[in-house]
């Protein structure tokens, strides 16, 4: 129980950290997120079921393909809404989400589906505690992904300048940084992250158009309680909700899982805006 | 000064046929009481659009959690009603436990601003939806509150619960019909009223500048919550409303996402913040709704049936509002307005000249 709660927050974690760092950047709450995780879903479906790819490698080659999809979003439509109000990016991006569940229930109908491959029921046994090899990949690829982006954010140029315009866009403006190539670059990252989990979510989860809803909220409780741009943080909360939705399975009912991390998003919004990181200063310094 | 006359004049004329028709639709029986169904579905959601609006429009906290007063206040009534209280009084009693919902998670998420709020919202929403899926199970493990379920039903869980149909139908719609339109009147002039009033002023200011407001002397919390628990009680009367209209109800349907998603886009389509706006948005939702969930487009090879487009209109046109004009309907109708009288006056020029 224990352990593929663990296996779950680092598919949570990719999910996140992808919302954490557009939001990091740009200020924005990414609605489309949940659209992107969606549509990621269904074309690890295809490449899977129909054309018969290996599961594991499906969301690597996925992955830039959003990127490119997140650049041009940032650079097409969400560009020009950058001086409005923050409520009218969040509107916006909803209407995205929108049309994106629409073309879907177009193409693929309002079925649910499921990825199953030879993969989906293997198990292996660690001291008496039996391990899906389909979760332990999925956490692994997860966690792969943060750690390159980790290096990326680290040791590049861009990877710098992403972090110096989520501190402050106008100092990073005059220090030349070309803030609307970052805030493109970030915006495609984060929907490339947000593809990943929604591949690897197909591989684990059942799904249909309205898919990604519940996982959005999800990640925006993880967000808020990791706090906003600090990937260990992030990690944390993951790890946090995931824990938390599996002691409710065990103590409340398995049909309020959702529930649970619903009320603790709403709770953890109001309580402690600051996320853990909050928590933990005030209790160090009194 | 004139030209005031003649526009007031116009809209008279407009009006007041528009209201003479919309009151006789019931006798005319036009299509078998179909208009009169459209009718009373284009109140309804004018009333739920005005509400939304109080809060979303004029406080500019935007609000994915309507749907959780509305399904409340549908609740309210079938439960009361099932338990042989008299349906029409459960209605007020059914926009007061709305408008307490709305307290009770307002007070705590009014505090959070911008798309704070509004994330907030969604989460309230869904996880209410699911409390109330759930709730009948949860009662039975509870000994405490098992006094509440009645043959072991209280919400009756993904079922949903339903209400016994009166003898006379027909009457019972016109009677609802007629209710309906007076529910929407009483909303347009709560939502006058709270706009020319301080109230409102409050209100604005919030919505422009938060900190300004609260330095310039508005409580700006309870300003938010009093808007919140005033718009709730709208809605939970709809659902009300709704509830006894269709005799049917499950939590899919009244608390489910679709519904808050309804109550966001009207006023945004027809112009938010404006008294008007909700009401084109709402009948414009309708109208399409109705139409495109019926239509099918028959493009010479392909066969499209409408009603798997609804997201995508509905997406799009929210998209096309944000990028190219706030606000909504109303200001495409304000920009058709000042071409029109660019293009009167050159008219006008160009005879003088000749």
């Amino acid at each position: 129980m224990i352990v593929s709660a663990i296996l779950l927050a680092g598919l949570y974690a990719t999910m996140s950290y992808g919302l954490a760092l557009i939001y990091g950047v740009m200020k924005i709450v990414n609605l489309a997120h949940a659209g992107v995780m969606m549509w990621a879903a269904y074309v690890a479906f295809i490449l899977i079921v129909h054309l018969g790819a290996n599961p594991f490698l499906v969301p690597i080659l996925i992955a830039p393909v959003f990127f490119v999809f997140g650049v041009l979003l940032q650079r097409y439509v969400v560009q020009r809404v950058m001086g409005a109000p923050p409520i009218s990016s969040l509107l916006l991006l909803f209407g995205v989400w929108l049309i994106m569940q629409n073309i879907s229930y177009l193409v693929f109908s309002g079925d649910t589906k499921a990825v199953t491959t030879k993969y989906t029921l293997m198990t292996f046994q660690i001291s008496g505690i039996s391990i899906s090899i389909n979760r332990l990949v999925v956490f692994i690829v997860g966690v792969l992904a943060l750690v390159v982006l980790r290096q990326f954010l680290g040791h590049t140029y861009m990877g710098k300048a992403i972090r110096a315009t989520a501190q402050d866009k106008e100092a990073s403006k005059l220090a030349g940084i070309n803030t609307e190539r970052v805030m493109e670059t970030a915006f495609g990252i984060g929907t490339a992250l947000a593809s990943l989990a929604g591949s690897l979510m197909a591989l684990i989860f059942a799904f249909d158009p309205d898919f990604g809803r519940s996982h959005l909220l999800k990640g925006f409780c993880i967000v808020v309680l990791g706090g906003l741009e600090s990937m260990i943080g992030v990690a944390l909360g993951a790890l946090v909700l995931a824990l938390a939705e599996a002691l409710s399975v065990l103590w409340l009912m398995p049909a309020l899982q959702d529930f649970v991390s619903f009320a603790l998003l709403v709770i953890v919004l109001i309580v402690m805006p600051g996320g853990m990181k909050e928590l933990v200063d005030r209790l160090i310094r009194p | 000064m004139r030209v005031k006359e003649m526009s007031r004049s116009w809209k008279l004329w407009v009006g007041g046929p528009v209201l003479a028709f919309l009151v006789l639709i019931p006798f005319l029986e036009l299509q078998g009481g179909y208009l009169q169904t459209l009718g009373f579905l284009t109140f309804l959601y004018i009333t739920m659009s005005t509400a939304w609006n109080i809060l979303g429009g004029y406080a500019g906290q935007t609000s994915f959690g309507h749907a959780t007063f509305y399904g409340l206040g549908a609740y309210t009534t079938c439960i009361l009603t099932l338990r042989g209280i008299p349906a029409l009084l459960t209605i007020p009693v059914a926009g007061m436990i709305a408008s307490l919902y709305g307290l009770l998670w307002g007070y705590p998420c009014l505090r959070l601003r911008g798309q704070y709020f509004a994330i907030a919202t969604i989460g309230v929403g869904e996880a209410t939806r699911l409390l109330m899926l759930n709730l009948d199970d949860l009662i039975k493990n509870n000994s405490l509150l098992k006094g509440f379920l009645q043959k072991g039903v209280l919400t009756g869980g993904a079922t949903g619960l339903m209400l016994p149909t009166p003898p006379d139908i027909q009457a019972y719609a016109t009677a609802f019909y007629y209710g309906v339109m007076g529910l929407m009147f009483f909303a347009l002039f709560v939502s006058w009223r709270v706009k020319n009033g301080k109230f409102g002023l409050g209100l604005f200011a919030i919505n422009m500048d938060m900190d300004a407001a609260e330095t310039v002397g508005v409580n700006t919390t309870r300003y938010k919550i009093l808007a919140l628990m005033l718009s709730a009680f709208l809605v939970g009367i709809s659902g009300s409303i709704y509830a006894q209209y269709v005799f049917y109800i499950d939590p899919q349907t009244v608390f489910g996402f679709p519904m808050s998603i309804a109550m966001v886009l009207m006023p945004i389509i027809g112009g938010i913040g404006t008294l008007i706006g909700p009401v084109l948005g709402a009948v414009f939702y309708i109208v399409v709704q109705d139409r495109i969930l019926t239509a099918n487009l028959n493009l010479g090879l392909i066969k499209l049936s409408l009603s798997s487009l609804h997201l995508l209109v509905y997406g799009g046109l929210l998209v096309l509002i944000i990028l190219f004009e706030p606000k909504g309907l109303l200001g495409v109708h304000h920009r058709f307005n000042i071409w029109w009288n660019k293009r009167k006056r050159r008219s006008l020029a160009a005879t003088e000249k000749a």
